[in-house]
């Protein structure tokens, strides 16, 4: 049995936010991901994927529940260099060159061997004597990618990664990602691009309200919630301002019950209908599960 | 690529070395990028020298010890260094604030680290326009002796610490891109106050004795002058040191507020 990359059991934390009023972002969260795996986060703005991803990075403490990373604390994890992060808010100096920047975090880490191999990685040998503001959106991504490879991690968190890149960078940044995983890295990633999900992630984490609403193989997300769709339009009287008559909808499901069919109002042929039903109404969830 | 075996690196479980940051690298980076700020610079070394060369150059009238030349060469090396020490220390709480410092957090460098060489940064800058004006002023006539000289370089470099603690409160009480500018900004209008630039008499007098550059400055010109001010009147060595200590106390007590409060907001 090996030491799992994160465990997480009972994670919660709330803010305060500024009427006085506690708001819980991440609401008892429970999470074991494997040694190489690929993992993704999907949910939408204040799901609490980024609070989830300060306290796997030791950046903010959990209110409750506990959090170890390859056995240790985040913290730990985070001083031994086992775990790096590309972060959503994470800044660049302006007025450092794209050398300057790896080279200095590549001195804190203690790991000023490795400058020329992450630049490499990233691609950004070229770019090396340009100041990080003349970079655009994408390239600065790039670059606090190749500071995350700095010590080598065996943990990867990439927080909204693609952010700012067009659609060649974010292929180009994917391909990168996927030569690391390769040779054995976990990669935990959160995005709003389903895409991406479906791509690239072994696994899919759907989070909203601070809970975890799906966790299962990403190929599986897809088939729960797919399959083939029949859409048909309902005759106009039946559309009220409210959305569809219940009574109209009542005679359908009657009518469509000997022939087998159980649900008509949710119909996804995607991973991206999935998560809206998923994020939008997780009331449903009981229902279509 | 040198550093990747064929072999899988991750098999080995558990057994990595404790990284040991390398600080000076950092500290060295860090002080490539303030000098090379042209602007910044301006203003921490032209604008003082400029001032010394209008305000000082062959000024060879008596004060104390030696002769004007040398009081205004002390003044504005003392302006240049704090103004240094401000914009070092404020930029390092705006970086902090802005990003950078979440991208450090993730480094196993220890808070303390960073703020010992963030000083070390602000006070390498200091120096460049202590070394400069004092340099151009011993070779174009000030005059004084050479425990003068010694001195009040010493009270004029190691004093300015305590307006890299005055940048840090205002940037962590002004949050935001600007905060830095605004704690340069009010230097100046300090540094009048504190009569740093011109002699000043009277009421403004009065009031400038309670101000922070007021003590620091009359602290450094102390060997030069024993006290005795341009308009008249010796102000005793209790009441610069006085003003000195007072502000590093409230200085401090502002600034650990500022930290304070930005922790409890994460």
């Amino acid at each position: 049995m090996t030491t799992p990359a994160i465990r997480a059991t009972g994670l919660r934390k709330a803010f305060r936010s500024t009427d006085g009023t506690p708001v819980v972002a991440v609401d008892d969260v429970d999470l074991v991901v494997q040694p190489g795996e690929i993992v993704a986060f999907l949910g939408p703005n204040g799901a609490g994927k980024t609070t989830t991803v300060d306290m796997l990075l030791g950046l903010t403490t959990p209110d409750a529940g506990t959090i170890e990373v390859y056995g240790t604390s985040p913290a730990d994890a985070v001083r031994l260099g086992r775990v790096s992060a590309v972060m959503q808010t994470g800044g660049l100096l302006n007025d450092f060159t794209v050398g300057e920047t790896v080279r200095a975090i590549a001195a804190l880490h203690g790991r000023s061997d490795r400058v020329e191999v992450v630049l490499d990685r990233a691609r950004l040998t070229d770019l090396a004597g340009r100041r990080v503001e003349a970079c655009s959106g994408g390239e600065q991504q790039r670059l606090k990618f190749a500071l995350a490879l700095l010590p080598d991690p065996d943990l990867v968190v990439l927080d909204e990664p693609t952010t700012g890149m067009d659609v060649g960078a974010r292929q180009e940044f994917w391909r990168a990602m996927r030569e690391d995983a390769a040779l054995g890295r976990t990669i935990v990633f959160a995005t709003h691009y389903l895409a991406e999900a479906d791509e690239f992630a072994e696994r899919t984490v759907l989070m909203n309200h601070g809970r975890i609403v799906h966790d299962a193989p990403t190929t599986d997300v897809r088939a729960a919630y797919g399959g083939r769709t029949l859409t048909f339009r309902p005759p106009a009287q039946a559309v009220g301002p409210d959305g569809i008559d219940a009574d109209w909808l009542s005679r359908v499901h009657e009518a469509l019950a000997p022939l087998g069919v159980t649900d008509v109002d949710v119909s996804a042929a995607s991973l991206e209908a999935a998560f809206l039903a998923l994020t939008a109404a997780p009331e449903l969830e009981g229902a279509t599960r | 690529m040198s550093t990747t075996t064929l072999t899988d690196p991750r098999a080995v479980d558990g057994v990595r070395p404790t990284p040991r940051p390398a600080m000076a690298t950092y500290a060295r980076l860090d002080l490539r990028r303030q000098l090379r700020d042209r602007i910044g610079m301006f203003f921490v070394v032209g604008l003082p020298t400029f001032m010394f060369l209008v305000f000082g150059l062959g000024s060879d009238d008596p004060v104390g010890s030696g002769n004007v030349a040398m009081y205004v060469m002390i003044s504005m090396a003392a302006y240049g260094a704090v103004t240094a020490t401000t914009s070092v220390a404020g930029s390092a709480a705006t970086e902090q604030v802005m990003g950078w410092g979440r991208q450090l957090g993730l480094t196993p460098m220890r808070p303390v680290a960073f703020v010992v060489a963030k000083a070390a940064v602000a006070m390498s800058v200091a120096a460049v326009p202590v070394v400069a004006i004092y340099a151009i002023g011993a070779a174009t006539g000030a005059r004084g002796d050479w425990s003068d000289w010694l001195l009040s370089g010493a009270v004029v470099w190691l004093g300015s610490a305590l307006f890299a603690v005055y940048g840090l409160a205002v940037c962590l009480v002004f949050r935001g891109h600007n905060a830095a500018g605004i704690a340069s900004g009010m230097i100046v209008v300090l540094a009048f106050l504190g009569n740093v630039f011109t002699p000043m008499s009277g009421f403004m007098l009065d009031l400038g004795r309670f101000t922070p550059l007021y003590g620091y400055v009359a602290l450094a010109r102390f060997p030069l002058t024993d006290g005795w001010l341009p308009v008249g009147g010796r102000d005793p060595l209790w009441l610069p040191v006085a003003n000195v200590l007072a502000w590093t106390v409230i200085f401090g007590l502002v600034a650990l507020w500022g930290v304070r409060r930005s922790r409890a907001r994460t």
